[in-house]
């Protein structure tokens, strides 16, 4: 790895020279908040944003991909990856993009997703402005950090560059950095440190305490009392990063005779996530509002630890602000499993 | 149809096409398709497994082989017509084509089964799944010990597979025993739920190797006579049914626990599953 320094007037050359290379994916302001778009003009980059509606995982995994296309003549895979460069994503969402880059290539390897992904090039960036429900510090703030090309921390004058590979290396040349020096690797280092230790919110309990406790409170009454206000909709799935859930659907083109299969972000807090149909109704295998809040929570806390090598979740906190009822936050919900 | 995959970037997604060699309704609601592939190569797979049958511009669904692999060249389909998929596979006929992913899935472990008694417990439309199995023991007869076969319907227009069920109760090689719960006039059989056909057997001992296959209701009626018998868990076979869009242990819609059935089943030793919640 190799550190260099990019100043705060060299950043939109180097912005600018990415652009003429590649679409460009980054933070961008939308109303009150952001969110991750392609870069028009690189004026409307924000490296300083707290967060973004939904996760960068739209970049690989689009809300609406289409998988296959068919004709009365035959079908072809949808499979077509772009080069593209993602630019900004915080540190939990690069550790959300590899628990879901895991979830994609292992067992089944899924081109769909995989293809998209190994043509993306990530670039990181620290957090500037905390988002207020964030806990990241205290959720799989171990867990390495990989699968990025380049990260940029935001430090006195400028940025502390590292590449990381050689397709982040290769970058340097787009734009005008000078060596790192000691000094500055070092301030780096301090603000990621500060960045974690900042988080607003905060989880109690080690990774190995979290998945035992949340495990063993499968029949607890807490889910029956946190589930209580929820509406069932979805939307801590639909923001979540390490989300990857989706249901496959068909369309026909107006022509009526070509189509396409295509896949939805799906939600398994939604009512018919698990429901067959079956003669005469329906059978349902989490019927129950407080069965789906729980299976989420399992998931998260416990279900994928073994494949992932610790908990599903990033700590950014984007689904505590997307519940309208205000239960869907994993910290609150943990650390009371954890006093029990 | 034909198939134009791209090779660099092999989609999990990508359908074979099959070709339709006979459909017939099998009961009100059942169609029952004989299929073979169009690129003429033999589909290969386990008893017990699955696969995601579609059409394009309609969808797929998941469906338990209902043929051996034993069979030669084609296998068979079971689709229960209920939503927008099943009904446009309804009007398939002979010679039409259709998609097929797969085979996906564990089937049975016919190892573990050779040279044991073995008792198959099939409800309703669960009776599909299984067949694949009990035509692979018929055709290897011998492989096996004493075979029993338990078959529930509703009633008696549900049976399915009416030429099968006839052969069976003649066949020697095999005990076959059906209930159903409500009966017509017609029927002189026994009435009632599924386990009250164990009070009429003596071949089931505790080293029976067992398959369960039915609505989600049964499994537990089931296995607790099981228990009474002295029947070990770990020789106790159930194949679930749940909801599935990939089968390929993506989508989530599957999960029970860590496992996936698409992946992990849908046929599971019911000792590796008993403590996991949700599954039975
Ligand atoms: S927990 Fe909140 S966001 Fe999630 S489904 Fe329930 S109400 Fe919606
Ligand atoms: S569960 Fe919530 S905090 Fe955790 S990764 Fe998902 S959206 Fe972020
Ligand atoms: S059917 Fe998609 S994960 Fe099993």
């Amino acid at each position: 790895m190799k550190s260099y320094f990019l100043s705060d007037q060299n950043l939109t050359a180097f912005v600018e020279g990415l652009m003429s290379k590649y679409p460009v994916i980054a933070p961008v302001a939308k109303r009150s908040r952001f969110v991750f778009d392609t870069l028009v003009d690189v004026s409307e980059l924000r490296l300083d944003y707290d967060t973004t509606i939904l996760p960068p995982k739209k970049v690989f995994f689009p809300a609406k991909q289409d998988l296959i296309h068919f004709d009365k003549d035959g079908f072809t895979s949808a499979i077509d990856p772009k080069e593209q460069v993602l630019l900004g994503a915080h540190p939990h969402d690069i550790k959300g993009i590899a628990m879901s880059d895991i979830f994609y290539s292992d067992r089944q390897y899924d081109n769909n997703y995989m293809a998209n992904r190994k043509a993306t090039i990530i670039i990181g960036c620290s957090v500037q402005n905390h988002y207020k429900h964030a806990f990241f510090g205290t959720m799989n703030a171990n867990r390495p950090l990989t699968g990025h090309d380049l990260f940029m921390t935001k430090i006195e004058g400028g940025y502390a560059v590292d590449a990381l590979s050689e397709k982040g290396e290769a970058l340097i040349a787009l734009g005008t950095f000078t060596d790192a020096g000691d000094a500055q690797v070092a301030a780096a280092t301090e603000v990621n440190k500060k960045a974690e230790e900042n988080c607003p919110e905060k989880l109690n309990g080690t990774a190995e305490e979290i998945r035992e406790k949340v495990r063993s409170s499968f029949d607890s009454p807490v889910w029956e009392e946190c589930a209580e206000k929820c509406f069932s909709c979805g939307s801590c799935n639909i923001v979540c990063c390490t989300c990857y859930c989706f249901d496959v659907q068909d369309e026909w083109n107006v022509d009526g005779a070509s189509g396409t299969r295509f896949r939805l972000w799906d939600a398994c807090l939604t009512t018919e996530f698990s429901e067959v149909t079956s003669p005469g109704g329906s059978e349902n295998f989490r019927e129950e509002r407080a069965e789906r809040y729980r299976h989420r929570f399992m998931r998260k806390a416990a279900y994928l630890n073994e494949q992932l090598g610790g908990p599903a979740c990033t700590g950014c906190g984007r689904c505590s602000g997307a519940c309208t009822a205000d239960i869907a936050n994993p910290a609150t919900v943990i650390n009371k499993i954890l006093e029990q | 149809m034909s198939c134009t995959c791209n090779d660099n970037n092999e989609s999990i997604f990508m359908p074979q096409v099959a070709e339709i060699l006979d459909a017939q309704m099998i009961t009100s609601t059942e169609k029952h398709f004989k299929l073979k592939l169009q690129n003429g190569e033999r589909f290969d797979y386990e008893p017990g497994q699955i696969v995601e049958a579609g059409i394009f511009g309609y969808g797929e669904v998941p469906l338990g082989l209902a043929s051996s692999p034993t069979n030669g060249d084609s296998f068979e389909l079971v689709v229960r017509v209920m939503g927008k998929v099943t009904k446009a596979m309804a009007s398939l006929e002979k010679g039409d084509t259709m998609t097929i992913r797969g085979p996906l899935g564990n089937g049975f472990p016919v190892d573990e089964f050779k040279g044991q008694d073995v008792l198959i417990v099939a409800g309703g439309i669960g009776l599909c799944p299984v067949r694949s199995m009990i035509e692979y023991i018929l055709h290897h007869r011998d492989d096996f010990g004493k075979f029993t076969l338990f078959f529930g319907a509703k009633t008696p227009s549900d049976l399915l597979f009416e030429e099968d069920l006839e052969a069976w109760r003649c066949d020697s090689c095999m005990q076959y025993m059906d209930t159903v719960d409500t009966p017509d006039s017609a029927w002189k059989g026994n009435v009632g739920v599924i386990t009250t056909l164990f009070e009429h057997t003596k071949e089931i001992t505790a080293e029976t190797r067992v398959i369960i296959c039915g609505p989600p209701i049964m499994y537990k009626f089931v296995i607790s006579e099981l228990d009474k018998m002295g029947v070990s868990r770990a020789n106790i076979y159930v194949d679930l049914e749940r909801r599935m869009k990939c089968g390929v242990g993506k989508c989530g819609h599957c999960q029970i626990n860590d496992k996936y059935v698409c992946m992990d089943g849908p046929v599971f030793r019911y000792s590796d599953i008993e403590t996991l919640e949700e599954a039975i």
